[in-house]
C-alpha cells in the first residue's frame, strides 16, 4: 500500500541522522570533548599569569599535539578572541618532542609516549602543559582533564605551576576537581 | 467511468431493478441520476429520499447514498470539503449496515465503508509526509473511529505503531528546523514513548528516541561559545549528561535486538563517548569496525 510506504520511508529518516555519527576520526561536529576541553582551554588561559615578561607580548599561542578535532575546534570559535591584549594563535604541533615555545600545550591521548621527553625540555620553560590521562599531575603536566560522573573537568597541580612560572587564578582552583598543592 | 463505479451501478440496478419502472420516487430517479453520472442531481434526491419517511429505514436507499457521497467525496477538490463528503459516506454505509438486517448490501456496504476508512489512514501518511501533522492528527483519529465503529473489537495495534511513528519522525524533523521549540521536543518523545509502550520491540521507536535524546544532548555542547565560562559549562555538560543517559537504554535495547547494525554500534560509541566512557565508547568503535560489510543489516 502507498501510504504504508510513505510512512516507512518518513519513518526510516531519522535512522540516517546518525549517519553523521563520528567515523573514524570522529566527526568535529559530533567530538562533545573536543569542545568542551576548547572552552576549558580558553578559559584557563583567561585565569592564568604568565609571570615570564617575555610571554606577556605577541601571539597568545595555544599549541595542540594530536587531537585534530580540538585544534579545529579552537580555530572555529577561539582563533579571533585575545588573552589580555593578545590574539590567541592555535598551532598544530606536528607529532615530536621537539615542541616550539608555545604558552599551553596540550598533548592528547593518542600521543602520550612523546610527553616524557616533553616533561623534560618543557622543564622550567613558562609553557602550561595541558593533558589527559591518570596521573598526569605527578609527571608534570600542569592541568589535566579528567572524567568525573560522566562530566569532563580538569585538576592541577600548582607546584608544577610554580616550576613553569604561572600563577594561577583563584577561580580557576576553586572550580578545578582536584588541586594537588 | 471507472470499474469501481461500473460495478457500483451494476449492484443497485440489480437490487433496483423492479423500482426503476417506478416514476416520482426520489430514490429511483437518485439511482437514474447516479447512472448517469450526474453526481449533484443524485445527491440532491438521494438526501430527500432518506427524509422521506417510506425511505428513512430503507438500506438499499442508505447504500445508494454511501456510494453517491463516495464518489462525489472522490472528485473533491478541497480537503475539508472532502473530509465532510467521506464522513456522509461513511455514516450512510454504516445506517445501511445497522438496517440491513436480512444481510442483502452487507458486503457492497461492507466494501465501500472499508474502502473509506482505508482513504483516511492514507490522508492521515500524505499529511504526515508533508508534515503536517495536524491534519495527520485529525483523520488518523476519523480512521481509528471508523473502524471501531463497524468492529469494536478492530485491532488497530500495527497502524498505531506505523502512524505513531512515522508521526514522531516528524515533530523531530520539524524540532530539528527549530531547536527551541520545547514542545516539539516532547512530542516527539511521546510520539516514541508510545509506540514503545504498545510495541516493547520496536526497533525504530528505540533507536529513534535514543537519537532524539542524543542529539539533544550534543546540540546543547554545540552551543557552547567563548563567552560560556567554567561554572556555565558544568551546568552545560549536566543538562546534555540528562539526555545522553537517557538515550543509553534505548540504545542498548536496539542494539540488543540486532547486534550487527552498523548505526547502533555507532550511537552507543557516540552516547559513551559524551557521557565520558572512553572504555565503552572504544568497545563498540571496534565492534563496529570488526563488523564485515555483508553482515550489515
Amino acid at each position: 500500500m502507498v501510504a504504508t510506504r510513505l510512512l516507512r520511508i518518513l519513518f526510516a529518516a531519522p535512522f540516517f541522522l546518525f549517519a553523521t555519527v563520528p567515523q573514524q576520526p570522529r566527526e568535529p561536529e559530533k567530538d562533545t570533548t573536543a569542545m568542551l576541553q576548547a572552552n576549558y582551554l580558553y578559559n584557563i588561559a583567561k585565569l592564568v599569569e604568565w609571570k615570564d615578561a617575555g610571554m606577556r607580548e605577541g601571539n597568545f599561542v595555544i599549541g595542540i599535539i594530536g587531537s585534530a578535532n580540538l585544534y579545529q575546534e579552537l580555530i572555529k570559535q577561539y582563533s579571533t578572541r585575545t588573552i589580555g591584549k593578545q590574539p590567541i594563535e592555535v598551532r598544530k604541533m606536528p607529532r615530536s618532542a621537539e615542541v616550539e615555545r608555545c604558552h599551553i600545550l596540550f598533548v592528547g591521548r593518542s600521543d602520550l609516549a612523546l610527553l616524557p621527553e616533553i616533561y623534560k625540555r618543557m622543564a622550567g620553560q613558562p609553557t602550561m602543559v595541558v593533558t589527559e590521562y591518570a596521573g598526569a599531575l605527578d609527571d608534570g603536566a600542569v592541568v589535566n582533564f579528567v572524567k568525573v560522573q560522566n562530566l569532563l573537568k580538569y585538576e592541577m597541580s600548582m607546584s608544577n605551576a610554580q616550576k613553569h612560572g604561572l600563577v594561577m587564578g583563584l577561580t580557576l582552583k576553586n572550580l578545578a576537581h582536584r588541586v594537588e598543592e | 467511468m471507472t470499474m469501481v463505479r461500473r460495478i457500483a451501478i451494476a449492484v443497485l440496478a440489480l437490487f433496483w431493478g423492479s423500482l426503476l419502472v417506478a416514476q416520482g420516487d426520489p430514490l429511483v430517479d437518485a439511482l437514474r441520476k447516479y447512472q448517469g453520472g450526474d453526481l449533484a442531481g443524485a445527491r440532491t434526491l438521494i438526501d430527500q429520499a432518506v427524509q422521506a419517511a417510506e425511505h428513512a429505514e430503507n438500506p438499499e436507499a442508505w447504500l445508494l447514498r454511501g456510494f453517491v457521497y463516495k464518489d462525489t467525496y472522490k472528485s473533491a477538490t478541497e480537503p475539508q470539503e472532502a473530509d465532510q463528503l467521506r464522513d456522509e459516506a461513511l455514516l450512510s454505509l454504516y445506517t445501511c449496515i445497522g438496517l440491513d438486517t436480512a444481510g442483502s448490501y452487507k458486503d457492497n456496504a461492507k466494501q465501500a465503508y472499508d474502502f473509506l476508512t482505508r482513504s483516511y489512514f492514507n490522508d492521515a501518511a500524505k499529511a504526515l509526509n508533508e508534515l503536517n501533522e495536524e491534519r495527520a492528527l485529525r483523520v488518523f483519529a476519523k480512521f481509528k473511529d471508523a473502524s471501531l465503529k463497524l468492529d469494536p473489537k478492530s485491532d488497530l495495534r500495527v497502524r498505531e505503531v506505523e502512524f505513531t511513528n512515522a508521526l514522531g519522525t516528524v515533530y523531530t524533523k520539524r524540532f530539528n528546523q527549530d531547536r527551541t521549540n520545547e514542545d516539539l521536543f516532547n512530542k516527539a518523545v511521546d510520539s516514541y514513548r508510545s509506540v514503545i509502550a504498545m510495541d516493547p520491540e520496536n526497533y525504530g521507536a528505540n533507536y529513534n528516541l535514543a537519537t532524539l535524546f542524543y542529539n539533544r544532548g550534543v546540540y546543547k555542547i554545540q552551543r557552547i561559545n567563548a563567552d560560556d565560562e567554567i561554572p556555565t559549562i558544568l551546568q552545560i555538560q549536566e543538562a546534555s549528561r540528562e539526555y545522553f543517559q537517557q538515550a543509553l537504554p534505548f540504545m542498548l535495547k536496539a542494539h540488543d535486538m540486532n547486534s550487527t547494525r552498523k548505526e547502533t554500534l555507532l550511537g552507543l560509541e557516540g552516547i559513551y563517548y559524551s557521557l565520558q566512557d572512553q572504555e565503552s565508547s572504544d568497545k563498540f568503535r571496534q565492534l563496529f569496525e570488526e563488523l564485515p560489510q555483508q553482515e550489515e543489516r
